[in-house]
């Protein structure tokens, strides 16, 4: 995935992106730039625009103004392919929204058949694999109604993966599951990023974002507070606002 | 009309000893037959062209462009208002459908047969559309974001995601409507076409002392085609039902 010549270009860059709907501001002048197997976690309180940075990242969600780069591509251009685009960015849900009527290995190979062309024996061998991947090889035959919060979630993470994206975004991954179930989703996570994987994550998972993440953003009412290493972040916040939201988020997180 | 006394299915019941007009019910069971093969085929061929043009105008009313939905929501309000018997009216005598499309030329059917098809396979499509509509909204907006995150076009996710989803949950109101299309063939007595109720009406007329048996016999055919195939419609909603937890 790493092609030499694209080493010292940001995969993905994000300039002074707004978007609005109506009167309500959600992002305002946002820009960040990712390298290859960089780990960008994106906090903030509820409405600071996190999932919506995220969603126009795969044009789920169009912005107002800004540009956004991934690769050559440029996201924003109204003429680029956003089937192509989305291609090459992997998403995972916060309602996980895997395909009701799909066994969890038919979620994995259904974008490998419908998108990437693979024939289904290919899809199904690649599927597998995913599955393995996140600890699910016995629950290949299992429908979503059948698996747990964490294991659908996993699935999710499979389903996105199996595409071979350049980017990963996870949309607070783990906000929908019970508490003793965030843990295997996370795990997987680690190891995603331990492996190189690129991932831009809207998460308040601390102990995620203290291990794995290489940079953190703090976003409130749209607009970036604070960005920077996690432990510069966490351990010496520059602003108040960010050591205020830091200490409820931890404390509440730790009770 | 073929022979009224049948001799295969009547001489096969063995009619002897029966009461007088169930007798009378039971020699001409053959020819009720009849009716029951043509009421049988009218209410297939009608929920064939009803889904065939209700399945696609559903789609629309959700995805189509504004004009597109305006145009099918009008011709579905105008068939869902108006009274069967006026649709067959129209449909035989007002703009007979066998006059441009004459099919009974070609097919071993009757020109009733064809306007009777045409009026309830449109009347069912507008009903068909509204059941499809509400069973392609119903399906949660996430599926739809999932397969196009995963790089589905909206068609493809619109055909791998959501209406396989929606055709399982449209199984009941399918059912309502099979019911509602099998009894509504009945109507077609308005336009002479020889299904089951029009052949008993032929019946009791001859033999007036049986009104009351060629009726009941009559109701029994509804009854055990209704209760079959919703049966039938049952099994197939579990077999093909999306797992849920054990």
């Amino acid at each position: 995935m790493n092609e030499a010549t694209n080493d010292t270009d940001p995969l993905l860059s994000v300039e002074s992106v707004s978007k609005s709907y109506g009167d309500e501001q959600v992002l305002s002048d946002v820009s960040f730039e990712m390298d290859r197997s960089d780990v960008t976690v994106l906090m903030g309180p509820s409405g600071s625009g996190k999932s919506t940075m995220l969603r126009c990242v795969n044009r789920l969600t169009e912005v107002d103004s800004g540009e956004i780069r991934l690769g050559d591509m440029v996201v924003t251009d109204p003429s680029t392919n956003v089937d192509e685009l989305r291609r090459s960015v992997g998403m995972v849900f916060q309602d996980i929204n895997l395909f009701a009527h799909l066994t969890a290995l038919l979620n994995v190979t259904l974008g490998l058949r419908k998108v990437r062309g693979m024939d289904a024996e290919t899809a199904r061998s690649l599927g597998v694999e995913h599955l393995e991947r996140v600890g699910l090889g016995d629950q290949l035959d299992s429908y979503p109604g059948e698996l747990s919060g964490g294991q659908k979630q996993r699935v999710g993470i499979a389903r996105a993966l199996a595409m071979e994206p350049e980017l990963m975004l996870f949309d607070e991954p783990t906000s929908a599951l019970d508490p003793e179930l965030i843990g295997e989703v996370v795990e997987v996570m680690r190891d995603l990023a331990a492996g190189g994987t690129t991932m831009l994550v809207v998460t308040h998972e601390m102990g995620f974002a203290r291990e794995a993440a290489t940079d953190a953003i703090f976003l409130e009412d749209g607009r970036i507070v604070e960005d920077g290493p996690p432990e510069q972040l966490f351990e010496n916040p520059q602003k108040d606002r960010t050591a205020q939201f830091l200490e409820r988020i931890t404390s509440m997180y730790d009770s | 009309m073929s022979g009224v006394v049948g001799a295969t299915l009547a001489g096969a019941l063995g009619c002897a000893g029966l009461p007088a007009d169930w007798q009378f019910v039971c020699q001409n069971a053959d020819y009720l037959a009849g009716g029951l093969v043509l009421t049988v085929a009218l209410t297939i061929a009608s929920l064939l062209l009803g889904f065939a043009a209700g399945f696609p105008a559903g789609a629309i009313e959700v995805y189509g462009s504004r004009y597109a939905k305006l145009a099918v929501e009008s011709v579905g309000v105008v068939l869902r208002g108006t009274p069967i018997v006026v649709i067959f009216i129209f449909t035989f005598f007002v703009f007979p459908v066998t006059t441009w499309f004459p099919i009974h030329r070609v097919l071993p059917v009757s020109d009733a047969f064809i306007a009777a098809v045409v009026g309830l396979g449109l009347r069912s499509a507008a009903y068909q559309a509204q059941m499809f509509r509400g069973s392609l909204q119903s399906v949660d907006a996430g599926q739809m974001e999932a397969a196009r995150a995963v790089g589905l076009s909206k068609v493809e996710a619109i055909r791998h995601v959501v209406v396989p989803q929606a055709l399982r949950r449209s199984v009941p109101g399918f059912q309502n409507e099979f019911t509602i299309v099998l009894k509504d063939t009945s109507v077609a007595i308005a336009i002479g076409l020889a299904e089951l109720l029009t052949r008993g009406q032929e019946l009791f007329v001859q033999e007036t002392t049986a009104v009351t048996e060629v009726i009941l016999a009559i109701s029994a055919v509804y009854f055990v085609l209704t209760f079959g195939t919703n049966r039938a419609l049952d099994r197939l909603n579990e077999r093909y039902a999306i797992p849920e937890e054990a």
